[in-house]
């Protein structure tokens, strides 16, 4: 069955990020050297083709955008100048959209007026339902060792309900669209056929390539895994204790600093910050192939997640200090930022590429297991 | 005739010979042979003390043969016989004998190389015994030029003659001067009209009064040799008698028949459509479908009938520029219109070429590449919103099997020599190659000239080309045969054959295996007769001959046969020494 070529693919991938598509003569450098490629998953020489020809049914059947780490060898190594990692991370954010099932991603993707809107709007409303929650108002009394009684003023009973309720609604959306990425980059891949057990076999590369990212080490730049990993883990575990222990880490109680509540929050806030610092000064340097680009959805997740670590420094300074007001409205503002940034980022936009790498690692290796 | 001086001179070339050939026994062996007078050796014979010391030696031992054992005869025998005239001497009493290529290059042994040497010198001293003095003989040329072909190269050629005050008879077979490049719309890279370059053109040659134009008329057979041509074309029904000195041929060529390749359905499907086609569409200022609307879609097919082994092997040059060409056209005058290029090499060489091609790039045009040995696309009619072909390709650099939606097909078909390039090649007396292109003289050194003297070729007519290379070569052709008015006359061949007309039997082979023209037949006397002006001694005749009544000047039988018996006979005599000394 003959693909149709489609020129106007390109105009619509192009609102993802802008490319230089017509420069590139195909030489293959790229592909070459590529520390991640394989016999069978070729890129990125091969998704730049499918892109420049529109071939849709092949750019969104293909898992090989996510096994890319973006290192930048290949834009550094090109000859035209043809920027074939940025394409690469171009077409992330294309097929983010399309595995999207609401539209929504394409909006906040597109359109600066559609993520402002949201972000404010999201924002808006946790204020709103924050003030609600805070039922006894600002307690200006402090606990028995000196602190502020955030716990009392807006009960962890209650934001653990918004946080699940949070939590549900972005699993929900991050599920079906995997489901949804399963149905686009296997079923529908019709060059290989899956067979039915290597879904179990292969299963422990979605829990290894998850929590590693090992494959990032194979990426010849220097470090960039371990600020990565850093990152993520600071981020995952940050995540993980205040949805499902918020009961345990949103205490009125001062821990002492061996307490784990204390170590694991300085693990966390340390790897977020030391990530996000390193990613800053990379982007507005672009000191390196893979910062040279930067898109407006790029910096709004650093800047966010920024915001988010030093306001939930601050509610932790100023809780142990006994600082009241400064306590209040720190916390505000912390979940003000915190909860738009999961909500659109997590299942619509960069924040997506945690979940969606693991699984293309996890599906490629069962199309691998197939084709034997 | 006297009796024979020889001189021998064995050059060393630095070391490129002195290093595998034992010059100074060469030199002794070969002084020992009878009619030798002086033997030998010397570093560069080439150079001025080397010519010197041939000239003093003819002087003083009044040598009245010469022979140099040096490199090959295509690069020095013009020195060493000019050498021969400044001491007086005829300078075909001279031979020279190839020790370099033919011998110190090619061989690794020392002893046989230099044997070797021994039996190429002799060989050319045996036959100089029997060379002949030969005179040149020089024709005047007519100052008028007969130029065919009326396209922008003919016309080029014909102004350049007729501006510097000399006649020119051109004739063009059609009604209207302009050729092929007065049917573009915009000539590439530079996106210029074709228009402003022939009209003036046109004019220019239609108001010279040194131009006398034949149109719709055709050339059939021209008498003659350098110098002095003439034949005779009909003018407003009389016949008129042309005299003229020399003949430029620029007959051009013409597009292939894009019908010829199956899958493309040319004539068959109604909006497949030849490029030329779509350049009258450009011309008229409306890209426009069969039924009338707008293209929405438009497939432009590289390579139609070229390179390839079933149609043209060659490329025809100017069809991927024309295609980029068309796609800006096309971007310009439909903006919203897709635009696919279809393509098996992209070949943009050129100034100003390559540059046309990355402007392309960026107009949103989509580039896909085929197979044209193997795997040609195939068109084939669907219905579509937009479009109402289906093109079927094999896309090399993505290794999908793709359609691409049509509703008007381009085919970028090749360019081939016309139907009637061998009656011209005949009438003029020059040769074609295996795709009915003229052969120029030497592919890189002599690109205008044909082996026949007084003959150029110029434009399309010698294989394709581009509108600068047209002219170009137009001028340059011009510039040849103005160089040769000035002088006002022409040195000819002299090794030329003659007819012994006592022994000529009449059967008239010679005139068949002729491949210059250059034999006709008396009918009085019934014998052969050689134009020594057309004559290129070439000596195929000569070989042909069944009675011997030909002779062919300077590889007479007697010459030859020497030359052989030379060669034995040292060869012979060089074995029987090698045997006494192992006794």
């Amino acid at each position: 069955m003959s693909q149709r070529v489609d020129p106007t693919l390109v105009l619509e991938i192009e609102k993802f990020g802008k490319g230089t598509w017509n420069e590139c003569f195909h030489c293959g450098n790229c592909t070459a050297v590529c520390p991640l490629t394989e016999q069978g998953f070729l890129f990125p020489r091969k998704g730049y083709r499918a892109l420049q020809m529109g071939l849709k049914d092949t750019i969104t059947s293909s898992v090989e955008p996510w096994l890319c780490y973006y290192c930048g060898d290949c834009s550094s190594t090109c000859p035209r100048d043809a920027n074939p990692g940025e394409t690469m991370m171009i077409l992330r954010r294309y097929l983010t959209s399309v595995y999207d099932w609401t539209g929504l991603s394409k909006k906040f993707y597109t359109s600066h007026f559609w993520e402002f809107f949201a972000i404010i709007f999201i924002g808006i409303i946790t204020i709103f339902l924050l003030l609600f929650a805070n039922t006894a108002g600002i307690i200006t009394t402090l606990t028995a060792d000196g602190g502020v009684m955030l716990d009392k003023m807006f009960p962890h009973d209650l934001i653990e309900k918004g946080d699940w309720t949070m939590a549900v609604i972005v699993a929900g959306l991050l599920i079906t669209n995997i489901m949804r990425m399963w149905w686009k980059t296997v079923v529908k891949d019709k060059t290989v056929k899956v067979k039915f057990f290597s879904y179990f076999t292969e299963a422990w590369n979605l829990v290894v390539h998850f929590a590693t990212q090992v494959k990032f080490n194979k990426c010849e730049g220097k470090n960039y895994w371990l600020w990565h990993w850093l990152l993520m883990s600071g981020y995952v575990l940050m995540f993980t204790m205040i949805v499902v222990y918020l009961p345990w880490f949103q205490t009125d109680k001062i821990y002492n600093w061996y307490e784990p509540q204390r170590i694991l929050g300085y693990y966390a806030t340390f790897g977020l910050m030391f990530g996000l610092v390193a990613v800053f000064i990379g982007r507005f340097k672009k000191n390196n192939e893979k910062f040279k680009f930067s898109h407006i959805t790029d910096w709004l997740f650093i800047i966010m997640l920024i915001l988010t670590t030093i306001t939930g420094i601050l509610v932790h300074i100023f809780r142990i200090n006994g600082m009241v007001a400064a306590t209040y409205y720190s916390y505000i503002i912390h979940l003000a930022i915190l909860v738009p940034m999961i909500m659109i980022e997590v299942p619509f936009s960069k924040w997506s590429h945690l979940a969606y790498r693991p699984f293309a690692v996890y599906f490629a290796a069962i199309k691998k297991a197939s084709k034997k | 005739m006297e009796k024979p001086r020889i001189g021998v001179y064995v050059c060393w070339c630095g070391t490129n010979i002195a290093k595998m050939v034992d010059v100074e026994a060469v030199a002794d062996e070969i002084g020992r042979l009878p009619n030798v007078v002086i033997s030998k050796n010397y570093k560069y014979m080439c150079s001025d003390p080397g010519q010197d010391l041939i000239v003093k030696d003819i002087k003083e031992h009044q040598l009245n043969r010469v022979v140099v054992s040096a490199c090959s005869p295509r690069i020095h025998e013009l020195t060493f016989r000019k050498a021969l005239e400044k001491a007086g001497l005829n300078p075909y009493l001279f031979e020279m004998a190839n020790i370099r290529e033919q011998d110190s290059w090619v061989h690794t042994d020392r002893a046989e190389a230099t044997k070797k040497a021994k039996s190429l010198v002799a060989a050319a001293v045996n036959r100089v015994n029997f060379h002949e003095p030969l005179d040149a003989r020089t024709v005047d040329i007519n100052p008028s030029t007969l130029i065919i072909g009326g396209g922008i190269a003919g016309m080029t050629a014909a102004l350049e003659i007729a501006n510097a005050g000399k006649t020119v008879y051109l004739v063009e077979k059609s009604k209207d001067l302009g050729g092929n490049a007065a049917k573009l719309d915009l000539t590439f890279p530079y996106l210029t009209s074709a228009q402003q370059l022939m009209k003036p053109l046109i004019k220019s040659v239609k108001s010279n009064k040194n131009i006398i134009l034949f149109l719709g008329t055709e050339v059939k057979e021209i008498f003659g040799y350098i110098g002095n041509f003439e034949t005779t074309v009909k003018d407003e029904g009389k016949d008129t008698k042309l005299n003229f000195g020399n003949i430029i041929v620029a007959t051009g060529l013409r597009p292939s028949n894009a019908a010829k390749i199956a899958n493309y359905g040319y004539g068959k499907i109604p909006d497949v459509i030849t490029s030329l086609e779509f350049e009258e569409m450009l011309n008229k200022g409306k890209i426009a479908k069969k039924d009338g609307s707008e293209p929405k879609n438009v497939a432009i097919i590289h390579c139609v009938g070229s390179r390839n082994k079933d149609y043209h092997e060659y490329c025809s040059r100017t069809c991927c520029l024309t295609a980029l060409k068309y796609a800006n056209q096309l971007r310009a005058a439909l903006p919203t219109t897709n635009i696919y290029e279809l393509y098996a090499d992209m070949r943009a060489m050129g100034k100003g070429c390559e540059e046309l091609y990355a402007a392309t790039s960026r107009q949103h045009v989509m580039f896909m590449m085929f197979d044209q040995q193997n795997d040609l696309p195939k068109i084939k009619q669907a219905k579509g919103k937009d479009y109402s072909m289906l093109i079927e390709l094999n896309e090399k650099l993505s290794g999908e099997a793709i359609e691409v939606p049509a509703d008007m097909v381009i085919l970028m078909n090749g360019m081939e020599a016309h139907e009637n390039a061998k009656e011209i090649a005949h009438a003029v007396g020059i040769s074609m190659c295996g795709n009915s292109f003229y052969i120029e003289k030497h592919p890189k050194l002599d690109p205008v000239a044909t082996t026949t003297n007084g003959v150029y070729i110029v434009g399309g007519c010698q294989g394709p080309k581009d509108i600068p290379d047209s002219v170009s070569q137009a001028r340059a052709a011009a510039a040849r045969i103005m160089g040769i008015m000035a002088k006002g006359s022409v040195t000819v061949e002299v090794t030329t054959a003659c007819v012994n007309e006592d022994i000529c039997c009449g059967c008239q082979t010679c005139i068949k295996v002729c491949p210059y023209t250059a034999i006709s037949f008396n009918d009085e006397k019934k014998v052969s007769v050689v134009n020594e002006i057309l004559c290129k001694g070439c000596g195929t005749c000569g070989s042909a001959c069944p009675t011997g009544a030909i002779r062919s000047r300077h590889f007479t039988d007697q010459q030859i046969i020497s030359q052989i018996e030379g060669l034995m006979s040292m060869s012979l005599s060089l074995e029987m020494q090698l045997e006494q000394q192992e006794v």
